[in-house]
């Protein structure tokens, strides 16, 4: 008896079909319950906006597994339409479905930067990120911290997934090792400087823009607050180029609480007075805004927003911009409008791209009382 | 407790007391105990995790792909991959790409081209540069014939190939119109007047055909028309050994006899002139120089011309414009933000512009004066009525002679009437695109074809 009974509990077979019996238990109690659960709404979406061969635009995630030929070969790519006569960019970009593309030089990975990011209200199915860094410790350094974020948002729940994300290192040595404040702002050092951020713009536009984009957001890796709806805002005016103010919050020692000051002056109206030196310039040289040796006179929009009275409708016509937030139809570059990375007209990276898109025919908008913020050294 | 039953076999057929070498050792009391503790926190663990996952449906997701090691695949998992990584310097592209598995974007801006692409593919299956290291772009812009459909169900065949070799990488088809209205005939699309505005059009459509396609993997961009007649199938690869960033071979077309058997097709290949600097110093910011017209009497030493049939096809020339009908560029200098101005660079728009920009930003710009391509010979306006002519004129001869072999009296002429037309059209015909048709005016009009010329207007 006792033989027997130890028989019966120890027989493999036994175990193995009391385990497939458990699993199938499992299975039962969980699958009709599944619909309890509401499948994530974007998940469908996504599926069908992916691309079925990593051969592909990287502003598409693509299926990982690959189909094979019958003969044993990989499917080769398939030939794929886009129609681009279909694709908008109008001021109702989220109900319409266009797909942004947010392009970042990084120089350093702040977290606020992500959290800010992964905040933005605009679908996430419809966003695709675009980063691209030099090959120096800080790069890397600050490639790994990107890597690890990306990671988590990518692995977590999927309405807050990105549709893709490209890393990008660049080809050619940035000219200043040194990141410092003052080191970066230094005038002799800013051509150079401005010159090579150009070159790292370009490479990062030109190679992820895609058949499917409809916007371009410039977003500097130091931005670190925006209004949640920033995307929904910048596509409503329906401007070809527009730019908020970008502005710093600090702790004013003196009155002993936090306020604002401007922060970038790259977006600015002409004045005779620039255009003047500009006339009497080299071909190779290049006019700066915000340096004591240069006077230009030229209206700031740093400076156009009253504090007490603001109106985000307010919209001034501008000639050069700043690049910490730059909202850009795909159109634009599309036409070829790109951060020159020498002398064009006097005027190179953003200040340059404005004057190209100008010259192309689009207009370019600033909006000085929408804010965002950079990061406070 | 089994292991009791098993460890007192043994005891049965031998004495309890001797110590035999087989005989297992009996578990001690409180491992056997802990065991069991084990065992019940597993059962116990086992039991509150599925009632977890009951009562947290939202768990499901992040616990049940783990525990069924991938058997059940849940449906929320969307297999999909969607972060790249990309370095940059590992594409620059080298004199032996091909080697190095360096990817080559190849686009081709199309328009109404049905009639080309037969041709076209020929020279696309034919080329030796590795197939799965070539993307294909197309760019097809206000076509009034199936270009598209004819343009996909070829790539459809060519990638359904059986031959593994014959497959290309990434294949995009992009349509965009720009609302062309100028017509695309050789007439029109060399008309001076016309010229700025279509190559800024042109331009543009080609950064809209670049900007969609050129991806992060690629070393190399070649531009390539469809209208294309001859070009060597190694033409990647022997362009992409002068590891240049920027490399042009020369191009000519292939003439009837009668104009002269072959003539320099593409004049946008140049090299910088003094004459032509002092000329845009003179020009509206927006004004666009474009080469081979009276208008613009620039001097420049065209690539096209310098062409020794014998020479030697490595031979370099460096060029500050150049011409669109086949550029091999190293994708770094599309990267660097070259394009193809469609506004006036430097009083040049279009593949000229490119070449400048490219100049401006340092890169190497050549062109091989002594290695040909061929493109395609359309016969003009002009030159289909000089044909029709002629194959009149060949059967009117032919008609003489018979008439002469019949009877012994030559047919009455009256032509005289009818002369004054026929020198009208050869004046409409000297205004034409550039370089065009240097042997025609040569062409001796001789009488019988003014006679049947008469003959062909008094029959309308």
């Amino acid at each position: 008896m006792a033989v027997a009974r130890s028989m019966r509990r120890t027989s493999p077979t036994t175990i193995l079909l009391a385990a497939i019996l458990a699993f199938g238990f499992i299975c039962f109690i969980l699958t009709p319950s599944s619909p309890a659960t509401p499948e994530p709404a974007t998940s469908q979406q996504r599926q069908e906006d992916a691309a079925e061969h990593p051969l592909s635009p990287p502003t598409k995630p693509f299926f990982k597994s690959q189909p094979i030929r019958p003969d044993g070969h990989k499917a080769a790519p398939p030939v794929v339409h886009y129609d681009l006569n279909a694709l908008t960019s109008t001021s109702n970009s989220a109900a319409n479905g266009e797909r942004l593309l947010i392009l970042t030089p990084l120089a350093r990975f702040y977290t606020e930067y992500w959290d800010n990011l992964e905040k933005l209200s605009y679908p996430h199915e419809l966003i695709s990120l675009g980063f691209i860094a030099p090959k120096t410790p800080d790069g890397n350094a600050a490639v790994a911290k990107l890597e690890k974020a990306i990671a988590k948002t990518q692995s977590g729940p999927i309405d807050n997934r990105f549709a893709s994300i490209s890393i990008l290192r660049q080809d050619f040595e940035p000219p200043l090792a040194s990141q410092e404040e003052k080191v970066r702002h230094s005038m002799s050092a800013q051509k150079e400087r401005r010159e090579s951020m150009s070159r790292a713009r370009n490479s990062l536009v030109f190679t992820t823009l895609g058949p499917d984009t409809s916007w371009v957001l410039w977003l500097d890796s130091d931005v670190v607050e925006t209004p949640k709806t920033l995307i929904q805002d910048l596509t409503g005016y329906d401007q070809p180029v527009i730019v908020p103010n970008c502005f710093q919050r600090y702790y004013d020692t003196t009155k002993r609480k936090w306020d604002v000051r401007p922060y970038d002056f790259n977006s600015w109206i002409d004045s005779q007075t620039a255009q003047n030196m500009a006339a009497t310039m080299g071909p190779d040289e290049i006019l700066l805004e915000g340096y004591a040796e240069m006077p230009t006179y030229r209206t700031l929009m740093a400076y156009l927003p009253d504090m007490k009275n603001l109106d985000t409708r307010k919209m001034v016509a501008l000639d050069g911009v700043g690049g910490t937030a730059l909202m850009v139809k795909a159109d634009v570059h599309r036409d070829g409008a790109m951060f020159p990375a020498f002398p064009f007209f006097h005027l190179v990276e953003t200040e340059g791209f404005a004057k190209m898109a100008k010259r192309l025919g689009y207009e370019v908008i600033g909006v000085p009382d929408y804010f965002v913020y950079h990061y406070n050294e | 407790m089994n292991r009791h039953v098993l460890e007192k076999g043994p005891a049965y057929s031998s004495s309890a007391f001797t110590i035999s070498p087989n005989r297992f050792q009996p578990r001690s009391q409180p491992a056997l105990r802990s065991r069991r503790l084990f065992q019940r926190l597993c059962l116990l663990g086992g039991v509150s995790l599925i009632l977890i996952l009951l009562i947290f449906p939202s768990w499901r997701v992040a616990i049940l792909p783990t525990l069924s090691l991938g058997l059940l695949s849940s449906p929320n998992d969307l297999h999909l991959q969607t972060v790249r990584y990309y370095d940059l310097s590992e594409v620059q592209g080298s004199e032996k790409g091909w080697e190095r598995g360096e990817r080559v974007l190849m686009c081709t801006p199309l328009r109404d081209a049905s009639s080309h692409l037969p041709m076209f593919f020929s020279h696309l299956r034919n080329l030796t540069y590795p197939h799965e290291l070539i993307d294909l772009a197309f760019l097809v812009s206000d076509s009034r014939d199936d270009t598209l459909t004819m343009l996909s169900h070829m790539l459809e065949d060519i990638q359904n190939d059986p031959n593994p070799k014959m497959p290309f990488g990434e294949i995009s088809v992009i349509q965009k119109d720009f609302g062309q209205k100028v017509q695309q005939d050789v007439e029109s699309r060399h008309g001076f007047e016309a010229q700025a505005n279509r190559r800024k059009l042109m331009a543009q459509a080609r950064n809209w055909l670049l900007s969609a396609t050129l991806r992060p993997t690629h070393s190399w961009v070649y531009w390539r028309d469809a209208d294309v007649e001859t070009a060597p199938f190694t033409i990647i690869e022997d362009l992409m050994r002068h590891n240049k960033d920027v490399t042009v071979p020369n191009v000519w077309r292939p003439l009837p006899d009668w104009l002269g058997g072959e003539q320099p097709y593409d004049l946008n290949s140049w090299q910088e002139s003094e004459a032509a600097l002092a000329l845009a110093d003179t020009l509206d910011e927006d004004a666009v120089i474009v080469e081979g017209y009276a208008e613009y009497a620039t001097w420049r030493p065209h690539l096209a011309y310098l062409r020794d049939p014998y020479g030697d096809p490595d031979m370099e020339m460096e060029l500050d414009g150049i011409g669109g009908v086949s550029i091999l560029a190293k994708a770094r200098v599309f990267r660097a933000g070259v394009h193809f101005p469609a506004f006036s660079f430097e009083k040049h728009a279009e593949t000229e512009g490119f070449g400048k920009m490219a100049r401006r930003m340092k890169f190497s710009v050549v062109g091989l004066p002594h290695y040909t391509i061929w493109h395609l010979y359309e016969p003009s306006v002009d030159d289909l009525r000089h044909m029709e002519e002629m194959e009149q004129e060949r059967l009117a001869r032919e008609q003489e002679e018979k008439e002469r072999a019949g009877r012994k009296e030559s047919p009455p002429q009256d032509q005289q009437g009818h002369v004054a037309d026929n020198v009208g059209e050869q004046l409409q015909g000297s205004a034409e695109g550039p370089a065009a048709h240097p042997a025609k005016d040569e062409f001796p009009s001789d009488s019988s074809k003014q006679a049947e010329q008469a003959a062909k207007i008094e029959g309308q």
